[in-house]
């Protein structure tokens, strides 16, 4: 059974296929549902292209989700946030984790 | 008489069937925020709910405890009929009292503590608000508490929270916030993290002297107070150097990080949309739990009026408007906040009119933070309260051409604001319009139209013989 994930992007246009960092939502029921996790993972939008992965629903700034999943596979867990200060772009810190 | 807690103040909207008990179970993953938003939507009953899926029996969850009029007059210990525009005389006439609060040793607010590796969020009921949301928002309808280290000053404020990991929250007081202002001033400098307490399930006044934008420096627990005519009850929390209402029913303890961040929203906040922002917000390391035996959160599920937001923030907010404009000289009469507006739209009424006052209300509106985006500036000679009036005269008396002022500004807009694009969100860049609904003061008064109604076209003999006998026309007893 494929486990799924949400996560949130800007834009569309800001999610890569390949080796990403991203924070992602376990979507798994009961109390810890949406409990987040900050993932390095391989991604891709043809599942199957990650045939061992799981799935990965994505919304948008204002929460629209996407019609299709994308495929996951986490390869690390990272502690669950990002060196960074209060009120700042969290995506543009993110970019240093790459 | 105050009321002592969430509990009493429960059984007071029970008794006047202002309450509905929602028995069945009912999942906190969107099905609760669902019937709340539909709810909210019919201008329905404040709902608790007393059966929530995954959570033990007792825990509940109370959605809009003070999203109608009538809710507000029983909570300010009014008759429930009491009118808007009594309530808004009633919160003024107590807005100035001061009450300093009590400080007891014990507090039914930690008759259940976690500490440590205790802590785990998940053992609360956070709901799902919308479908869509960034996270569970355990916090809507709070009390968020911080302090200056070097005054002292503890400020009140209300602010959106939600999980994120089991001892670690996300939040998004807005950057132009007074919390945010006493982090950036305050503890970024000194790269400290700042103690805060989130505090749910308090008797409905101290919420909404919580959404009420008094000064930096107003010690907002003594107005609470005040307006409750009685004394807050204050404990010290169990790991942060805070002082909370020992009334309240869940206290989430903990430190807002200087150095780390993590993903926060979106929500469905209070201008009735989920506008973007996201991804620029704070994050709270848990450090303690506290909470009373089977604790009620309290919850607003927000998004277009009414709710709880735009009811308060109509009071509070329209009391500290008038407040903020007399002090700067403007001749204000009245001030109306119309929850339809969401606190982007305000009325004023004027004793004079004109287009230097005019200026002088967007000048006030738009000195610091911005978060009103149009004002309508009428004449005292309708009701500021009556909408309908407030349209007609918009439409009649604004001149399209001298009658709009426009201000510009950035870094001190409303993020909220649903018309600014993503970059003016992100720049706080906005703008905020007056439309003056008065005649101009340079006017002959010989010139000035008259107003074709009953009241303001015929002779008062003519007027008085029409009342009396108006039912003798065939027209009933309507007078």
């Amino acid at each position: 059974m494929k486990k799924e994930y949400v996560t949130f992007v800007r834009r569309m246009r800001d999610l890569n296929e390949g080796k990403e960092v991203l924070f992602i939502k376990d979507l798994a029921p009961g109390p810890r549902k949406y409990d987040t996790k900050l993932v390095r993972a391989e991604l891709s939008r043809q599942p199957n292209k990650l045939p061992d992965g799981d799935v990965l629903w994505i919304r948008s700034e204002t929460g629209r989700l996407q019609p299709e999943p994308w495929a996951i596979k986490v390869l690390e867990e990272l502690p669950p946030h990002v060196p960074g200060q209060p009120w700042q772009d969290l995506f543009v810190a993110m970019r240093q984790l790459k | 008489m105050a009321f002592s807690d969430l509990r009493e103040f429960i059984a007071a909207l029970d008794k006047s069937g202002e309450l509905v008990r929602i028995k069945r179970e009912v999942d906190w993953d969107m099905e609760l925020g669902a019937i709340s938003r539909r709810n909210f939507e019919q201008s329905g009953p404040a709902l608790l709910f007393e059966k929530i899926k995954d959570y033990p029996s007792g825990y509940s969850i109370l959605n809009g405890p003070v999203a109608t009029w009538r809710r507000v007059a029983i909570a300010l210990g009014l008759p429930p009929d009491t009118s808007v525009r009594q309530l808004y005389a009633a919160y003024e006439e107590r807005r100035d009292k001061k009450i300093k609060p009590v400080l007891v040793n014990s507090a039914v607010c930690q008759e259940n503590v976690m500490t440590g590796s205790q802590v785990d969020v998940y053992k609360l009921p956070a709901p799902m608000v919308h479908d869509g949301d960034g996270g569970r928002y355990i916090a809507t309808w709070d009390i968020i508490i911080t302090k200056d280290p070097d005054t002292g000053w503890t400020n009140w404020g209300m602010y959106r929270f939600m999980t994120h990991t089991q001892n670690l929250l996300t939040g998004w007081p807005q950057a132009t916030s007074q919390l945010a202002m006493m982090m950036k001033s305050k503890y970024l400098p000194r790269k400290q993290p700042m103690p805060i307490a989130i505090v749910s399930g308090c008797e409905s006044l101290c919420h909404m002297v919580a959404t009420d934008p008094y000064k930096p420096g107003e010690n907002e627990v003594e107005y609470a107070g005040g307006l409750r005519g009685a004394p807050v009850e204050l404990v010290q929390c169990k790991t942060q150097d805070l002082m909370v209402p020992a009334h309240a029913e869940i206290v989430i303890e903990g430190e807002l990080l200087p150095d780390r961040i993590a993903l926060e929203g979106p929500f469905g906040e209070y201008p009735g949309y989920r506008s973007g922002t996201m991804g620029e917000g704070v994050l709270v390391q848990i450090t303690g739990i506290t909470h009373r035996n089977n604790p009620t959160l309290t919850l607003s599920t927000l998004g277009v009026p009414p709710d709880d937001s735009s009811i308060a923030a109509s009071l509070t907010a329209g009391i500290a408007m008038k407040r903020g404009l007399k002090r700067r000289g403007v001749p204000v009469r009245e001030v109306y906040v119309p929850p339809e507006g969401v606190t982007h739209l305000i009325v004023v009424s004027v004793e004079r009119g004109g287009s230097q006052v005019a200026r002088q209300v967007l000048d006030y509106f738009t000195a610091r933070r911005v978060m009103v985006s149009k004002a309508i500036v009428v004449d005292k000679d309708l009701d500021a309260f009556d909408m309908n009036q407030v349209i007609h005269a918009f439409a009649t008396k604004c001149h399209p051409g001298r009658g709009i002022t426009l201000e510009h500004y950035e870094g001190r807009a409303n993020a909220l604001t649903p018309c600014y694009n993503a970059d003016e969100r992100r720049r706080l860049k906005g703008a905020s319009v007056v439309f003056d609904a008065t005649w101009p003061d340079d006017w002959d008064p010989e010139g000035i139209p008259v107003k074709s109604s009953f009241e303001t076209t015929y002779p008062e003999a003519v007027k008085n013989k029409v009342l009396a006998e108006w039912a003798n026309y065939g027209l009933g007893g309507k007078r």
